[in-house]
């Protein structure tokens, strides 16, 4: 009763191949119609929801008044644009986001492949299956709930302030949150206990695809496990790797700013106003469509190119890349 | 041959159904690329009347039943689904024939919600509103709601009525083009017009031996005292003397003391936007003062929400606060009734060190809640004569009290809860009591009536505000003004920049994160933004708005 099924009864048909090109191609449409018909939906599916959403972007260039329409609304060129390059915040925001992104790269992204490579090594099932599940559970929390903890242990009088006055690390409790130069490293740290074991699971499943026979003919080279994992492992999940980042660098300029929205204040948006949070007050809170509009084209304007740099990078050097 | 045909014509209704739902989800959430309808330009008539010839009060406002869409944000104190399981509501429909069918706003806070759905571009018949105040002239101009002047002339005999024996109250809500985008919930009473004032434990200060604050430094020695000599009685310096949740409300209190306000208000006919004053950088240095001595809560940043402050007054905590008297004061009280001391009395504002003394935390006749009527409506005439009742004696009856003889009686002319409410068998605080029955006078469309708040309010209460309101300068704060389309389009940039700018700044200063030597740069940076725009902006509709009276 699969597709397979209905292909199978239909003959091939050779010797059709010298004949006109556009013949071809219809014959080959006509014979997987079934396959081409259950297409449709995924292609409408981008079609209303991925493209056309994008015709919204004009008003990016337009003062938009939602009650005459995308269409209907004036025509303003790139004073929205001009207006946030030119604005008191532009190279806070940019700093802001840049390095988060970057801190998140240099430190969240590596740790999920330790964490794999680590798991990889332990013999101890048990011990390994506990170890992955704790380290999956805080994916699964609400991240508004993860953020009140956060908040919480923070605390002047919260669980961190009380261990490292025990200890003596400091005489008074830090706040934390009230600190700029605290922010990026909560943000960083958190998220990385966040989302460490659940970015690992990609990377165990490369692991699990590399052929055992090269280790045992490492192993009867006289390889360490150090030199096994150096080079067996790590040659074997790069190319995993190289996507992944590639896929990270994607969305570089777009920080998870849900969870900045809900970490920061006042006092920390020296630190922690990113592009995206900056959008969010401008756009959702006072209503300024057409400037966050432009804001988050000039965002998206930015990832699309660092997306194709990196692409051509790593289809140079490493051999690996989405297109 | 047979299965394959069928299989076929599976796929195929498959696929229809698919593209059916897509079209239709569309539809819903791409609304934004359908060009809305023009905005509304019908206007009333005369021989537009209306074909049913209602009795001498007008009610009912129709003959056949009438569903009206009215948009609301969830209020957290509301135990119900809807908010037609409200008594008054119910009678309201009973009188008038018209039900309301509530369109609850998705979000979390107002603005956000409010926002979501103005950038919809569809808006229900109706759209009630916490700050409609500020944002109906905005939202008028670009074609959202309709301008309700001739409407009211015709059609609402009550309100219309209002607003010539109040002229306040109608400059108030007119724009400089003459146009009046919403219906504003009143408040004729001064008494109603006090709203957060400064509250202090009594027991502490009795415990202490102290009398109420009355200036700066009494402030300052007090919160000293509830820092130092341990009112609570743990035996552990756990107080918090002053808690808040914003540096707002510690300086529309502390603020004028000092000549200065949080934002906005007029000296000798100028208006003045308190952050580039020198009077500003006094009273925050004032606060940084509390706040380096571990007076002022030094988390008010981090705990911005109410039920923070709720948590630190109700574990004996709290010393002094600034708020309102039914959900801070009356509340309160409620929770700590089995505290054998607990009371919180209300002080008058405190005098500064030049002899200031002013309450600037006061209402308008006019507040900030509104209902407008959108301009998409079919049914503009029902809905402004709807609204029209809330303004009527039986209207205002039913919007603050409920009906009687099921929330209230009428004792001697005054309209009196019953024992239900107040004393509510199902546990409920006496907030979210009140509000099962009725919609409240100062949250809605309607006129506040002193007599509602004043039984919500407790005995302290009422002391409080007849002092208090003795402090009252309508000729310093700044009266709520409506803003043309163009002068919005120059002000709400600059003041997102500055607003941004000021609350990093100045909780810095507070918090002693920044040197006061930084503030010459923080004025000057605040003038680069372009206040001196918004400024002259805010001066000409101030001008023109005195000019009007």
């Amino acid at each position: 009763m699969s597709i397979q099924a209905v292909n199978s009864k239909k003959p091939k048909a050779p010797g059709h191949l010298s004949k006109g090109h556009r013949r071809t191609t219809f014959r080959e449409i006509m014979k997987n119609r079934s396959l081409y018909i259950m297409l449709i939906p995924v292609v409408l599916y981008f079609i209303l929801f991925q493209y056309k959403p994008m015709y919204g972007a004009v008003i990016a260039f337009k003062d938009f008044n939602p009650f005459v329409g995308v269409w209907d609304s004036k025509w303003v060129g790139f004073k929205h644009f001009i207006s946030f390059f030119e604005s008191y915040y532009f190279w806070r925001l940019l700093r802001n986001t840049v390095l988060l992104s970057v801190l998140n790269l240099v430190f969240a992204f590596p740790a999920a492949i330790i964490l794999a490579l680590l798991l990889n090594e332990v013999k101890n099932q048990i011990f390994k299956r506990v170890v992955q599940s704790i380290s999956y559970l805080p994916h699964f929390i609400s991240l508004v709930v993860v953020c009140g903890m956060i908040i919480d242990f923070l605390q002047p009088d919260g669980i961190i302030n009380r261990m490292i006055t025990a200890i003596g690390l400091v005489e008074e409790p830090i706040s934390f949150l009230i600190l700029p130069e605290w922010f990026r490293t909560i943000f960083v740290a958190s998220g990385i206990w966040q989302g460490v074991g659940w970015s690992s699971i990609i990377f165990l499943a490369a692991l699990s695809g590399i052929n055992p026979s090269l280790y045992e003919a490492a192993v009867v080279d006289g390889a360490g496990r150090w030199k096994q994992m150096l080079n067996i492992t790590l040659p074997g999940i790069m190319p995993t790797i190289v996507i992944l980042l590639i896929i990270n660098i994607g969305n570089f300029m777009v920080v998870g700013y849900d969870k900045i929205i809900l970490l920061y204040n006042p006092a920390t948006y020296e630190t922690a106003d990113v592009i995206g949070s900056f959008v969010y007050r401008r756009g959702v809170l006072e209503a300024n469509y057409s400037f966050t509009a432009a804001v988050g084209l000039f965002n998206s304007v930015i990832n699309f190119i660092m997306l194709i740099l990196v692409n051509q990078v790593a289809k140079k050097k490493a051999e690996t890349s989405l297109w | 041959m047979k299965s394959k045909r069928f299989k076929l014509s599976l796929i195929l209704s498959l696929v229809l159904v698919l593209i059916l739902s897509a079209c239709s989800g569309s539809g819903g959430s791409g609304s934004t690329s359908n060009p809305a309808p023009a905005p509304s330009t019908q206007t009333p008539s005369t021989g537009e009347a209306p074909a049913q010839t209602p009795s001498e009060n007008g009610l009912p406002i129709v003959s056949s039943p009438l569903k009206l869409k009215t948009w609301a944000v969830t209020d957290g104190n509301f135990r119900g689904k809807d908010y037609n399981e409200k008594v008054s509501f119910q009678k309201m429909q009973e009188l008038t024939n018209i039900e309301i069918e509530w369109v609850m706003g998705s979000g979390a806070n107002g603005p956000e919600a409010f926002n979501l759905l103005m950038a919809s571009g569809q808006l229900p018949d109706m759209v009630w509103y916490s700050n409609m105040m500020s944002e109906s002239s905005k939202y008028g101009a670009l074609g959202a709601f309709v301008d309700l002047a001739p409407y009211i002339d015709q059609y609402a005999p009550n309100f219309k009525k209002i607003l010539e024996e109040n002229p306040d109250v109608a400059r108030m809500i007119t724009t400089p083009e003459g146009k009046i985008f919403h219906f504003p919930q009143i408040n004729l009473d001064e008494y109603l017009h006090v709203q957060m004032f400064p509250q202090v434990r009594q027991d502490w200060l009795d415990k202490l031996g102290l009398a109420q604050p009355e200036t700066t430094e009494d402030w300052y020695n007090v919160l000293k005292a509830f820092k130092t000599q341990d009112p609570n009685g743990n035996n552990q310096a756990d107080e918090i003397p002053f808690v808040s949740v914003n540096l707002q409300n510690m300086m529309r209190n502390f603020g004028p003391a000092f000549g200065t306000d949080w934002e906005f208000y007029v000296k000798d006919g100028q208006v003045k936007f308190g952050p580039i004053e020198p009077e500003y950088k006094e009273a925050l240095q004032y606060l940084n003062r509390l706040y380096s001595e571990g007076l002022i809560d030094p988390n008010y940043l981090v705990d911005t929400e109410f039920k923070f402050l709720t948590e630190k007054v109700t574990t004996d905590r709290a010393g002094a606060w600034v708020g309102w008297s039914g959900s801070y004061m009356t509340s309160f009280t409620d929770l700590m009734k089995d505290h054998p001391t607990f009371r919180i009395e209300g002080t008058v504002p405190p005098k500064g060190p030049n002899g200031t003394q002013r309450y600037g935390y006061h209402g308008w006749p006019v507040g900030n809640v509104g209902i407008a009527v959108s301009s998409q409506s079919k049914n503009i005439v029902e809905a402004v004569k709807w609204l029209d009742f809330q303004y009527s004696e039986e209207g205002i009856l039913l919007n603050n009290f409920g009906v009687e003889g099921v929330s209230y009686d009428m004792v001697d002319g005054y309209p009196t809860f019953k024992d239900v409410v107040f004393n509510n068998p199902d546990g409920l605080s006496s907030t979210e009591s009140l509000l099962s029955f009725t919609i409240g006078g100062g949250s809605w469309a309607t006129i506040g009536d002193r007599r509602y708040q004043e039984q919500y309010d407790i005995e302290q209460a009422v002391e409080a505000k007849a002092k208090v309101s003795q402090y009252i300068d309508y000729s310093v704060s700044l009266p709520p003004l409506t803003f043309s389309a163009e002068q919005n389009d120059i002000i709400v940039p600059i003041l997102a920049d500055i607003r941004t700018f000021r609350d990093e700044y100045a909780n810095a200063f507070v918090m002693g994160n920044r040197s006061f030597n930084d503030y010459d740069y923080f004025v000057e940076q605040i003038k680069k933004m372009g206040i001196d725009k918004v400024l002259e902006v805010y001066q000409s509709v101030y001008d023109e708005y005195m000019s009007r009276s």
